[in-house]
């Protein structure tokens, strides 16, 4: 590299830096479908030796705290496996400890958030899983706690998120006792409730406790039924006098997690993970007058 | 002039900034304080670089970056673009050669550049943009100037350019 003697901008550096302002201000104003191809372009060519460098440590890193869990968990065999009758409810126990429950089974892949340092990430992020591993566009993300977000695009061994956060996601929405039905989206940027979503469209006549925990509905076929999306702590505003907006905070923030589970296989119709998550501590469970 | 070692040693300490970013920076605290490598390259890159060679660097960059974060598609590529401009150009112009003040440089890189790709990208407003310019950004850009500052120190002999004798 040649140590810069002139270091005035000279008219070719200028030239340049104009050109590079004027590709960014065209990539910037790119439609959705020239760059998705693009930038699922770039991370299979020359980003993806780096993502796979990321993964790689990601999953070392993690192979470390794995290995005390399965040290735990063989530990707990050979101790369950004198005990043999109560096989089957340790077994039970110690899924639930990992987070696993029986309901939701198989038809997931576990993959690593792949974080980057801009403020933007919590939005949409890039996760290490991707079509070889099972995952397709519109599956939908999820962690122990309840909804992360869904897939918007997947490559090879990599796919993007849109987390919740993100001002296009929507969800169909239901309180757990069925009660309740809406609309899920963020709450926007403005004002001290920012990372909150929103239960929209509520009608006007229904009152929504606070501390009802809502759930995904099942409409739509993209989130099964019963997956936590948050708790309502007090409504938002009213829509003309219709309807009726409720704040909710969410189940798990994005920035939190450095793992996500992405459900892969369809479930058959009416079938409810509500039992498969943690429901928030803060709940009220249906008919309970909240404190 | 340029030493003949040159040739090699600045392209291992990108190798090492680059292969840091992708291994190292997620286990350095939370994602939005740890410190920045891959611009913490473009930067040392831009003080020894022609303002057209930062800046293109900064786009091939921020271009790349912005692949992995889709929600502000080319907010960053301007970014970079404009930081290492910038950063070469004002070097030029007005930075001595010294650690702390190279230090001041990497601060601003950052934050300027998580302030033009939130202006741009325009996906976060309100307090949530003040939240980030405020606090986290000022916290990524210390990280970084800290690291910048303990790379120049202990690389100094490789990173020094060395003039020739008058």
């Amino acid at each position: 590299m040649a140590i810069g003697t002139d270091r005035d901008a000279s008219r070719g550096d200028t030239l340049l830096f104009l050109a590079c302002v004027g590709l960014s201000v065209a990539a910037l104003s790119l439609p959705d479908q020239w760059r998705d191809p693009l930038a699922q372009a770039l991370r299979q060519s020359v980003l993806a030796p780096f993502l796979i460098l990321q993964r790689q440590t990601e999953l070392l890193a993690a192979a470390r705290y794995r290995y005390d869990a399965v040290v735990a968990q063989r530990d707990s065999a050979a101790l369950a496996a004198t005990f043999l009758p109560e096989l089957r409810s340790e077994n039970t126990r110690l899924r639930s400890l990992l987070g696993l429950s029986a309901k939701l089974g198989g038809g997931y892949v576990s993959a690593e958030i792949l974080h980057q340092p801009e403020p933007t990430n919590p939005l949409s992020f890039v996760v290490s899983a991707g079509k070889k591993e099972g995952v397709r566009p519109l599956s939908a993300v999820v962690s122990p706690e309840g909804l992360v977000g869904l897939v918007a695009s997947v490559d090879e061994h990599t796919s993007v998120v849109l987390s919740w956060a993100h001002p296009e996601f929507r969800a169909s929405a239901i309180a757990t006792d069925g009660s309740v039905v809406g609309i899920a989206a963020p709450h926007g940027a403005e004002g001290p409730n920012v990372w909150l979503l929103e239960l929209q469209g509520v009608l006007y006549r229904q009152q929504v406790q606070v501390g009802t925990v809502i759930v995904t509905s099942g409409l739509g076929g993209i989130f099964p039924r019963g997956i936590p999306i948050g708790t309502v702590i007090g409504p938002a505003g009213e829509e003309k006098g219709w309807g009726r907006t409720y704040l909710v905070r969410p189940a798990i923030h994005p920035a939190e997690l450095s793992h996500v589970m992405i459900l892969t296989s369809a479930r058959p119709a009416g079938s409810d993970l509500r039992n498969a998550f943690t429901l928030p501590t803060d709940s009220v469970a249906p008919g309970q007058v909240p404190p | 002039m340029m030493r003949r070692t040159d040739r090699y040693r600045y392209p291992i300490i990108m190798t090492l900034l680059v292969v840091l970013q992708f291994t190292v920076r997620s286990h350095l605290g939370g994602d939005r304080v740890a410190p920045d490598f891959l611009l913490l390259a473009l930067l040392i890159y831009t003080v020894r670089a022609e303002p057209g060679k930062s800046a293109a660097a900064g786009f091939v960059l921020g271009l790349l970056r912005d692949a992995l974060t889709p929600a502000s598609f080319g907010a960053g590529a301007l970014a970079h673009t404009l930081v290492g401009f910038a950063s070469s150009w004002a070097k030029a112009v007005f930075f001595a050669e010294h650690v702390f003040v190279k230090g001041c440089l990497f601060f601003a890189g950052v934050w300027i550049r998580n302030f033009i790709v939130l202006l741009v990208s325009g996906r976060l407003q309100g307090s949530q943009a003040a939240w980030e310019l405020l606090v986290w950004s000022p916290l990524q850009s210390l990280t970084t100037a800290l690291v910048g500052i303990a790379m120049l120190w202990f690389l100094r002999d490789w990173l020094q350019p060395r003039r020739s004798m008058a």
